[in-house]
């Protein structure tokens, strides 16, 4: 009866963590998708966003749920216009140069953060951080869900599926596509490539962004935050296959799975070696990651 | 480099001078040799890099593990055995070259950017290994190698920094000698014709799984020998620094790059100006408002490759090409 | 020595003649002239002012700050001829090959008589490599026990040794049980795997198996961990009575919100860092009402020194700048001593001293002394407990300035 409450809670810790993981990790597979650019920098448009959330929580009282949304609109327009001025100019460089631009721009953001924001951990403080469900009890056992993860979950579910309809419901998301598939055909039949690009990155760091305010009432936001998110975040998105929406979402969900159930057998410390070890295999074996996007 | 200018050969010719004799001259606890010492080491690991990234254009970004493997083997055996590091720096090549071996089971057949995240992947793992292993490794708190200078040359450890200069001096002008060989060799040509078209040069008959396999495990162990290297220079680290992400995997990469991935003294212009570049923002702006100084190195790179995506040393050739269009007129 | 002294005086004469042909390498690295007039004495502080510990370091830079511009204000060291004390202050990123390359720097260029820094113990221990080989001294607050263990003559740790600290812990907490009718026989830890998680955790191991205590959870988890559900899932199943989380203020507010959901009600003893920072309270609210932590030092044992903190920065002293400021008041008296800004002559009196005035009064004990390791004997960890927005000493008894609450 026990073991059965442990991996009930533990699958259910997984998922949560995961939903998580996914709405941060969405934005980071758009840009690859559409742009085929690593970005190292991504993580950071994180941090911008979880500072962005905690700003409209202490000034304005947003509760930081709502602050997602402005840290979605900044950081998309701020995006924008770092596609234009850093990313075009690269986009046909080699590879190498792509990477370590965007590690030039880790650098840069994470310490302009440093002198705007200061070093101090940023933390709000919302009634439900503290309050959990309970989903089911039987004398001394119970699932729980804290409310925290619950709502950043609820919401991370929410902006997927908002980006899944915005790629292949709308006709801009049918062009943006049309776009990372073949940017020749695209540019001949009309389609503005460049804006094209300039929107998926926006886009891409925005949700990133939302993502960073919504995990804000349980991870608390500094300047260096987003360095120890972005391996995590790559880990992912490979893990789902670069440049899908439901492959973040499976990569996301499947990584929070491997680290709470990880902790079952392995002492917690090494939870990061089971997953490395997991992604090493599966694109050993699945390089296509574990959704496989149909190829043009 | 097949035409070599006969003023970039005088160049040549004067730096390797340069570097062996104006290192007499200098304090030998100082500051300027140990920034010499950190260029020339970094130098050596940029062309590490260069054998299996720039030849092969498989982009590893897990170099650390090899280094680091490399730094704690000589280590720990110089502290509990007290094995010579230069027997240590043995094993730990052996042990990188099973670690490249094993790791090249699951990611030499991967491309590009896959390649690039499961060596990351590898290298965080022998990073987490490093620190929870406590009862080798020492765990998070690092290790120190211990200072006994009266053991002579054979602990590799000297008084000054002066011993230290000639040593990772050696090791720069090996490896890059080592680079130049391959590069112009069966085997380089085997290599690059991976890079340019990985299917062609399999149609053509080179065994590409075996070349690559081949090329890692040189890097590998050229690496972990520069690990020794450096814990005999900076005898204490700690396995966030040693398997580092910033501090070596991806500096070993951008010193290669940001001169020019691929060629012979790519490496040599990466750590010459990577390495003082780090020091000026850090010595000029490491007292002002706090991020500062990081905030300008980071700057300063994205403006090296806005200005420059295929590394510095094509600055140079653009300039020899039109110097001897010139003369030919 | 004398010897190598004059050698390194020679050198530096050649070198000044050969500095043309360097300058292609080194230009930059001579960029930055450096004091050589005699009424200034170069001090070197390295700090992490980026990266994941800027907070610390910036705190420590502010206490040293404080200090040094108190003693120019007040005339500079008298026994110098009024010499003003100027600060070096680099940044030593959070790479300790940066650090000893800092360190390297302020010794060749600066010509430093002494180095403060650097927090982190990785940063202080790849320091101190370098400034043993040159013979300058070394004043710390980090508290790992290699610090001091290594048989380097030029090291000063004013902090109590991390095994120490985590030994207190769980004494002053076994007491204050005690003193509330509780006997605690179960203890839980979970402690971040770095260098001052691990190390604390093992004076605590150590600490309840001379107590007879069992520690009935003992578990490492990596540092920046976005879930803690599976060690309170832990936690939950175990029959603990005290719990010791030493952690980072990230991983402490997500252990004590995530305990409050799983509705466990545990007394929560915290290893010192992230749970005496005023960003606990700030991120708590009055859930840090009550907390415990341990401290190397405590602002409240001398207030007429750290109000001076809180009336120039604007909000409580924390530990690490007041112990660095201890370092700062500890070097001063060490220069009006000696008399001389000779590195060496420092490190004679530092060994030899005992130093109970201005702001080395200001660590437990009032006074600091550094036995032959170089570790201050009259540091004592202190308890202390949150009451609203301040941090208030409980143990051990003879420096409580309040009465502890011990919710079990």
């Amino acid at each position: 009866m026990q073991l059965l409450f442990t991996l009930l809670q533990t699958l259910l810790d997984g998922i949560m963590l995961g939903g998580v993981y996914a709405v941060l990790a969405v934005g980071l597979s758009l840009v690859f998708g559409v742009m085929h650019i690593v970005n190292f920098a991504h993580a950071e448009f994180m941090m911008i966003g979880m500072f962005i959330g905690w700003l409209c929580w202490h000034y304005l009282g947003l509760d930081p749920m709502l602050g997602a949304f402005v840290a979605l609109v900044v950081t998309f327009f701020f995006g924008m216009l770092v596609q234009r001025f850093l990313i075009r100019p690269i986009l046909g460089a080699p590879q190498v140069a792509q990477i370590f631009l965007t590690v030039g721009l880790l650098f840069a953001l994470e310490n302009a953060a440093l002198m705007i924001m200061g070093a101090e951990f940023r933390s709000v403080t919302t009634p439900y951080q503290t309050q959990s469900v309970i989903l089911f009890a039987s004398g001394p056992e119970r699932l729980l869900v804290g409310m925290d993860k619950l709502y950043a979950f609820l919401m991370a579910l929410a902006s997927g599926a908002a980006v899944w309809l915005f790629l292949n419901k709308t006709r801009f998301g049918t062009a943006m596509r049309a776009t990372s598939q073949d940017p020749m055909a695209a540019k001949l039949m009309g389609v503005n490539t460049n804006l094209m690009y300039a929107v998926a990155f926006g886009l891409g760091v925005g949700v990133t962004a939302f993502g960073g305010s919504v995990v804000l009432p349980y991870i608390t936001a500094s300047p260096a935050i987003g360095t120890s998110f972005a391996v995590l975040m790559f880990t992912v998105v490979v893990l789902g296959g670069l440049g899908s929406v439901t492959g973040a979402i499976i990569g996301g969900i499947a990584v929070g799975l491997i680290q709470s159930f990880s902790a079952l057998v392995l002492p917690i410390q090494l939870q990061n070696l089971a997953l490395f070890a997991v992604f090493i295999l599966t694109l050993a074996l699945r390089p296509e990651g574990l959704v496989a996007r149909r190829r043009s | 480099m097949t035409r070599s200018h006969p003023l970039a050969r005088l160049l040549l010719v004067a730096t390797i001078a340069a570097l062996a004799v104006v290192p007499l001259f200098l304090d030998p606890f100082g500051y300027a040799l140990r920034i010499l010492c950190l260029m020339l080491l970094f130098g050596a690991l940029g062309q590490a890099w260069n054998i299996v990234g720039g030849l092969a254009n498989q982009i590893s970004l897990g170099h650390a593990a090899y280094f680091g493997i490399g730094a704690y083997s000589s280590t720990i055996l110089f502290g509990s055995f007290g094995l010579t590091p230069i027997l240590g720096a043995v094993v730990g090549a052996v042990l990188a070259s099973i670690f490249a071996l094993l790791l090249s089971i699951p990611t030499l057949r991967l491309k590009g950017h896959y390649f690039a995240l499961a060596t990351l992947a590898a290298g965080e793992m022998a990073r987490i290994v490093a620190n929870s292993w406590t009862s080798v490794t020492g765990g998070p708190v690092g290790i120190s190698v211990p200072f006994r200078p009266e053991a002579g040359p054979w602990a590799l450890q000297f008084e000054t920094a002066l011993p230290n200069y000639y040593l990772f001096f050696a090791a720069f002008l090996i490896v890059t000698l080592i680079f130049w060989r391959v590069k112009t060799s069966a085997f380089g040509y085997r290599l690059r014709a991976i890079k340019e078209n990985e299917i062609a040069a399999e149609v053509v008959g080179v065994d590409t799984y075996r070349v690559k396999l081949q090329a890692s495990v040189l890097s590998a162990a050229l690496t972990a020998v520069l690990g020794t290297l450096y814990a005999q220079f900076q005898f204490f680290f700690d396995p966030d620094t040693i398997f580092g992400v910033a501090t070596i995997s991806v500096k070993m990469a951008l010193i290669a790059i940001l001169g020019g991935v691929g060629t012979i003294f790519g490496p040599w212009v990466g750590a010459l100006v990577i390495i003082p570049l780090e020091e000026l923002a850090n010595s000029w702006l490491g007292n002002s408002l706090a991020g500062l100084s990081q905030f300008t190195y980071g700057v300063l790179l994205i403006v090296v490759i806005l200005l420059n995506p295929r590394g510095l040393i094509s600055l140079a050739e653009t300039l020899r090409d039109r110097l001897s269009r010139r003369n030919g007129q | 020595m004398t010897q190598k002294t004059k050698t390194t005086l020679l050198m530096t004469r050649r070198q000044a003649l050969i500095a043309g042909s360097a300058a292609a390498l080194a230009a930059p690295l001579y960029a930055r002239s450096s004091f050589a007039q005699s009424n200034v004495i170069n001090v070197g502080v390295i700090q992490p002012l980026s990266g994941a510990n800027a907070q610390f370091g910036i705190n420590s830079r502010n206490g040293i700050q404080l200090v040094a511009d108190e003693i120019n204000a007040n005339g500079g060291i008298a026994a110098l001829g009024g010499a003003q004390i100027n600060l070096v202050i680099s940044d030593a990123t959070s790479n300790p090959t940066q650090a000893a390359t800092v360190a390297q720097r302020m010794m060749s260029q600066d010509n430093v008589v002494a180095v403060l820094g650097a927090f982190a113990s990785s940063l202080t221990l790849a320091i101190s490599e370098v400034t043993e080989r040159r013979r300058v001294p070394l004043l710390t607050m980090s508290f790992a026990d290699q610090v001091t263990g290594r048989g380097f003559r030029n090291i000063f740790q004013v902090v109590s040794k991390a095994s120490a600290l985590g030994g207190a812990t769980v004494t002053h907490t076994r007491d204050l049980a005690r003193a509330n009718g509780t006997e605690i026989s179960r203890i839980a830890i979970m402690y971040e795997d770095t260098a001052y998680g691990t190390a604390q955790a093992n004076g605590l191991r150590n600490s309840a198996a001379a107590n007879g205590i069992e520690v009935v959870m003992d578990e490492a988890y990596p540092l920046g961990i976005t879930d803690v559900s599976p060690l309170i899932n832990q936690l939950r199943r175990t029959e603990a009575q005290v719990v010791f989380p030493v952690s980072y203020l990230n991983d402490s507010l997500l252990i004590i919100r995530n305990m409050r959901q799983q509705g466990i009600t545990t007394p929560t003893v915290g290893g010192a860092a992230g749970y005496i920072i005023p960003d606990f309270r700030n991120g708590l609210g009055d859930l840090s009402e009550n907390v415990l932590s341990i401290s190397p030092a405590a602002y409240d044992q001398a207030p007429d020194y750290t109000d001076r903190f809180r009336d120039r920065f604007g909000y409580f002293m924390v530990h690490e700048a007041q112990e660095h400021a201890a370092c700062m008041g500890v070097l001063a008296s060490a220069l009006e001593i000696a008399g001389e800004a000779n590195p060496q002559a420092i490190r004679e009196v530092l060994a030899s001293t005992t130093f109970d005035q201005g702001w080395a009064t200001v660590m437990s004990g009032g006074r600091i002394a550094f036995d032959e390791t170089g570790l201050n004997i009259h540091a004592v960890p202190m308890m202390v407990q949150w009451r609203g927005d301040e941090l208030v000493t409980v143990a051990p008894s003879e420096y409580a300035k309040a009465e502890a609450v011990w919710n079990a």
